[in-house]
């Protein structure tokens, strides 16, 4: 068990004594980006409504799960991957095309239908997930760096390809309508609300587990690897095994993500999974933290934040919403590379 | 000494035949054959660029061996894999510090101490006997205080104690010290001297390179000097401190 | 920490690839491959093979700009790909209004005018400051030395931004430019020219009384004719479009990166700080342009040859020739000059480099400026060729770093080879399958490449 030094006592006890809170604020830049960041979102919510809410908090579990799971590769374990984006599609794909029964065909030709219920086809498609997982992440073992990051975009580009054009089994450029819902216990989870719930469910989940896992002896030989791979294989341990399984898991927590999208959204098409998904999702974690699984969550928050925030910026036309998006993204990101490499709340700088 | 005598009957902890290495057009390790006695310290000396930390790059597996046999314990090796070199008994230091910079001091040992199995590690609930473990090699150098520190926050000589704690951690039977007393200061140097001192005690194989006549005079049983990847003169330290042709490759070059 | 070289961040080369089996089975089944496809069809194969041909150009262009700097810096960087869309870009902004399909009719925004003067204006301020400034200081005082150079600088931003203002007449107002330019070069030659041919003394007065007026006479004969005829704009705006996503490259250098580099820990850093740079880049073009894709103006030679069963553009056969013009120029720059050999020498160590006494920040600088410069070519080329989006630059940079890894990371030879065989793989492979697979080919190739020959065909030293 780690210690912590005496001074730092929990956060939230400074909750009950405004004073404390305000020194503590002033003093620790962490606690108050997180505390600014609470605050805007609780704001912004109770001012647009519930329906409102409940939107934005679904598009942030899903993003927090993904952030999350590519912390583990990205923060802990020091592998840039732009690849997140092929698992989080090889998900989405798989529980759509397993799930689908109704023969809602816009291209001629057969497609094949499993009809398989929502569950076991998020967990047929992990697995499925994994192993390719395996695959990619067995090329990806060998390179370093810069040289890391161009093989995973190139997987990112290549399963792009193969959803957009493996028109037998993806329906290419159509995407795939109709995808089932999850049944819990004979009672479908369709409104909005249950669905989120369900999201929320999961992100916990994934949370915990990834908790788990860089509290654990294996998250610690991770951050070695991270920070000296040679040195730590030095003694004895095969940081490439150790790799591969992180990467696994990771990848298995994106297609979870992908396969609740897939459902909730019930269609899906290749546009959803293009690399510039890979490319926000990276930014997210860098902007939240690299090394810490909280700044995770504190980036998908802001993200999401930034996102729906723009549309309330008056003189911007509603079509290069996503655009501006980018550019401020893109700025941040700079900005904060010159100046807080470890992100908003992270220890570990890149 | 009076264990020389005997290390020439005992078997030897480690032996290199026709042992290469070559960059580019270097041979930093240039057909040599020698024979490291077990137990007890020994000392590599030699001009700069004499193949030293090579030598021990490729002991410990850090670089592939191009050519040659290494045998460790009686076995015969083409290659060592650099995470199998503990399953032979043998850790390191490096000669340029490599700690894991961005995690604590504690963390840096409780790394070592941990199982090696992807999957054991993975279920490993954090255990105290490995605290304990890592609080006793941190008090012997005098880090416990600096425990929750970032390793790249330490002075330099603290992240040069802390790497010698950290292959101490590997209970092995072999150490290799890539210049362990490298600017060092004199408090922090006894205490380095020290633990290479407790080492002998347990009776294990220290090897270490050093520049420094004294600490060499002081603490090594046996002496091996290199000149150009090649074995120029090896034997009791005094006897070897005194051949016209050492004394040549130090001044000389 | 420092940055390493990429040799040292490539995996192990597996010893003596060249005997090795495999390379040889490889070698016979992509032959058989290529006579099985001549073997269908003659002259699909030579269609084919001009296509590669013309897009292998096309990367060698961006591989050979990108290399140069990869090879300086060993860092990735992406902002490279947002200075091709730029030069596309500028190229669309100056032309737009032949174009018949513009959604926005002419874009003519104030904000991006004083932005590129200001941009300019620091960029030639920087480089009067660390090239004229040093020459000049122990002569003339140093606040009138200042006060000029900053004079200047703000012309200089000044007047592009007056360029920009009124893109319909680009020919107009660049044209006293050009004039200066033609009337420097003639000027110099013909000095040089007078000096050598009668010696120094005579030679000095022929030049001033025959030489000077002759120069300035062609000069102002040039820009008279460039202000004069509108077919010129098209090949102007190419002009403009690449030093502006050249001075853009410099800026971003000067104006980040060099502080980035020093306190970068690991190339990863630098990656992640150029990925800000290209999203925000493109996001502003998407938005000052619309995001959809368009054609650009058509230079000349859009009537297709025939040859043989197979057609090609003339424009096209001008793209491999400004290929090989690029690789020409930058091999004489890189090994016949001094310059050449600071390059070489900061791409092996700097620190060593700057030792010596290099003075690697304006090195460096001028490397960014000429890559930049050459990626906004190339994405001219593409654009020209088959149309720009906001979006082009990316995969264009990647492909052309496969083209580099391909040929070998770090030399320009490689480049213009590995950009050839790119472009080829790329169009032999889709022989078969539908061609929308061609950057799932080029990424295929690349990761062979990586695993099995991570130096590439012709590996730098």
């Amino acid at each position: 068990m780690l210690e912590k030094p005496v001074a730092e006592s929990p956060w939230w006890r400074s909750l009950s004594n405004p004073r404390l809170l305000g020194t503590r604020l002033s003093s620790n830049v962490e606690l108050l980006i997180n505390f600014i960041v609470v605050v805007a979102t609780i704001v912004f919510i109770l001012s647009q409504g519930s329906g409102f809410g409940i939107r934005i908090a679904q598009l942030f579990a899903i993003f927090a799960i993904l952030a999350v799971s590519l912390n583990l590769v990205i923060g802990y374990t020091g592998l840039l991957s732009l690849a997140h984006v092929a698992f989080f599609g090889v998900g989405a794909y798989s529980v759509a095309i397993l799930t689908t029964d109704a023969a809602y065909e816009q291209v001629p030709g057969h497609i094949p239908h499993f009809g398989l219920s929502f569950f076991t086809a998020l967990f047929v498609g992990m697995a499925i997930t994994g192993v390719v997982a395996l695959f990619v992440g067995g090329v990806l073992s060998r390179f370093r760096d810069d040289i890391f990051v161009l093989v995973s975009v190139g997987f990112a580009v290549i399963s792009h390809r193969i959803f957009l054009f493996w028109q037998p089994v993806t329906r290419g450029p159509f995407g795939i309508h109709a995808i089932a819902k999850p049944e819990v216990g004979g009672m479908v989870i369709d409104s909005r609300l249950e669905f989120l719930f369900l999201t929320l469910a999961f992100l916990v989940i994934v949370f915990l587990i990834s908790w788990l896992i860089v509290r654990s002896s294996f998250g610690r030989v991770l951050m070695a690897i991270r920070e000296d791979e040679q040195a730590i294989e030095v003694f004895g341990y095969k940081a490439r095994y150790f790799k591969l399984t992180i990467w696994v898991i990771s990848a298995m927590m994106a297609a979870l993500a992908g396969g609740i999208t897939a459902s909730e959204q019930t269609f899906i098409d290749p546009q959803s999974f293009v690399l510039l998904e890979s490319i926000l999702l990276v930014t997210i974690v860098i902007l939240g933290g690299l090394g810490t699984l909280w700044g995770s969550l504190l980036g998908a928050l802001v993200f999401v934040l930034l996102n729906e925030g723009m549309r309330f910026v008056p003189f911007l036309p509603g079509e290069l919403i996503g655009q501006a998006r980018l550019a401020i993204l893109g700025i941040v990101i700079v900005l904060l590379m010159l100046f807080r490499p470890q992100g908003l709340v992270g220890r570990f700088k890149l | 000494m009076s264990e020389a005598g005997k290390q020439q009957d005992n078997e030897f902890a480690i032996q290199t035949r026709g042992l290469l290495k070559q960059f580019a057009s270097v041979r930093a390790i240039n057909n040599l054959s020698i024979a490291l006695p077990r137990e007890g310290i020994t000392s590599i000396v030699g001009p700069n660029g004499s193949g030293k930390s090579t030598l021990i790059n490729l002991l410990s597996g850090t670089l592939p061996i191009d050519e040659g046999l290494v045998i460790i314990e009686g076995m015969s090796l083409r290659a060592i894999l650099p995470y199998d070199s503990p399953n032979h008994g043998i850790t390191r230091t490096f000669q340029e510090v490599r700690l894991f910079d961005q995690m604590t001091v504690l963390d840096n040992l409780l790394v070592i101490l941990t199982k090696r199995e992807v999957f054991g590690s993975l279920f490993e609930p954090p255990r105290a006997s490995y605290r304990n473990r890592a609080r006793q090699l941190l008090d012997s150098v005098g880090l416990w205080d600096k425990r929750q520190d970032m390793a790249a926050n330490l002075s330099y000589g603290q992240r040069k104690l802390l790497e010698v704690s950290r292959a101490l951690a590997m209970d092995v039977q072999i150490y290799l010290f890539d210049e362990p007393f490298a600017g060092l200061f004199p408090a922090m140097l006894e205490r380095v001297k020290g633990l290479l001192e407790g080492l002998r005690r347990e009776r294990k194989t220290i090897i270490f390179i050093e520049h420094n006549m004294d600490l060499i005079r002081q603490l090594s049983d046996y002496t091996f000097v290199l000149d150009s990847g090649e074995l120029l003169a090896e034997g009791e330290v005094q006897e070897v401190l005194a051949k016209p042709e050492v004394i040549e490759a130090y001044l000389g070059t | 920490m420092k940055i390493l070289n990429a040799d040292k961040r490539l995996p192990a080369l597996p010893r003596s690839i060249i005997g090795h089996p495999l390379v040889s089975i490889v070698v016979a089944g992509v032959i058989i491959y290529l006579a099985l496809l001549l073997g269908q069809s003659a002259d699909q194969f030579l269609q084919f093979s001009i296509n590669g041909i013309v897009i292998g150009a096309i990367y060698a262009i961006v591989a050979m700009g990108f290399n140069i700097v990869y090879g300086t810096v060993w860092f990735f960087d992406l902002s490279y790909g947002a200075m091709a869309t730029m030069g596309a870009y500028s190229v669309f902004y100056f032309t737009g209004r032949q174009i018949q399909t513009v959604g926005r009719g002419e874009i003519n925004n104030l904000y991006l005018d004083i932005f590129m003067g200001i941009l300019i204006a620091g960029v030639v301020a920087w480089v009067l400051y660390v090239w004229i400034y040093p020459e000049l200081r122990s002569r003339i005082n140093r606040i009138t030395l200042l006060a000029v150079g900053a004079l200047v600088a703000l012309a200089t931003g000044a007047y592009t931004g007056l360029i920009l203002a009124h893109p319909a007449d680009l020919n107009v107002f660049l044209s006293p430019t050009i004039g200066l330019l033609v009337a420097t070069a003639s000027g110099c030659v013909l000095y040089l020219g007078a000096l050598s041919g009668i010696g120094s003394g005579r030679g000095l007065i022929l030049f001033l009384v025959l030489g000077l007026p002759g120069a300035l006479a062609l000069g102002g004969y040039s820009g008279w004719l460039v202000a004069d005829t509108l077919s010129t704009r098209l090949y102007l705006s190419w002009f403009m479009g690449a030093i502006l996503a050249g001075a853009s490259g410099l800026a971003i250098y000067r104006g980040v990166y060099f502080y980035l580099r020093r306190q970068a820990r690991s190339p990863l850093v630098m990656l992640v700080g150029s990925l800000g740079f290209l999203l925000s880049i493109t996001a502003f073009i998407a938005i000052i342009f619309s995001p959809d894709g368009r054609p650009l103006a058509q230079p000349f030679g859009t009537v297709p040859w025939s040859l043989a069963g197979a057609f090609i553009k003339p424009f096209q056969v001008l793209i491999i020739g400004i290929a090989f013009a690029i690789f020409g120029g930058l091999y004489l720059l890189l090994n016949k000059t001094s310059f050449g050999t600071a390059v070489r020498a900061i791409g092996d160590d700097e620190e060593v480099a700057r030792i010596v006494g290099i003075n690697t920040p304006v090195v460096i600088a001028v490397i960014f400026f000429l890559g930049a410069t050459i990626a906004g070519l190339g994405g001219i080329l593409l654009g020209e060729d088959i149309g720009i989006r906001p979006q082009m630059g990316l995969l264009l940079l990647l492909k052309g770093w496969i083209a580099s890894v391909v040929g070998g990371i770090g030399n320009i030879y490689g480049a213009l080879l590995g950009g050839f065989v790119l472009g080829m793989v790329e169009n032999y492979g889709v022989w078969y399958i539908p061609a929308q697979w061609k950057d799932a080919v080029a990424f295929v190739l690349l990761i062979f490449f990586l695993s099995f020959w991570p130096r590439g065909l012709l590996p730098r030293r």
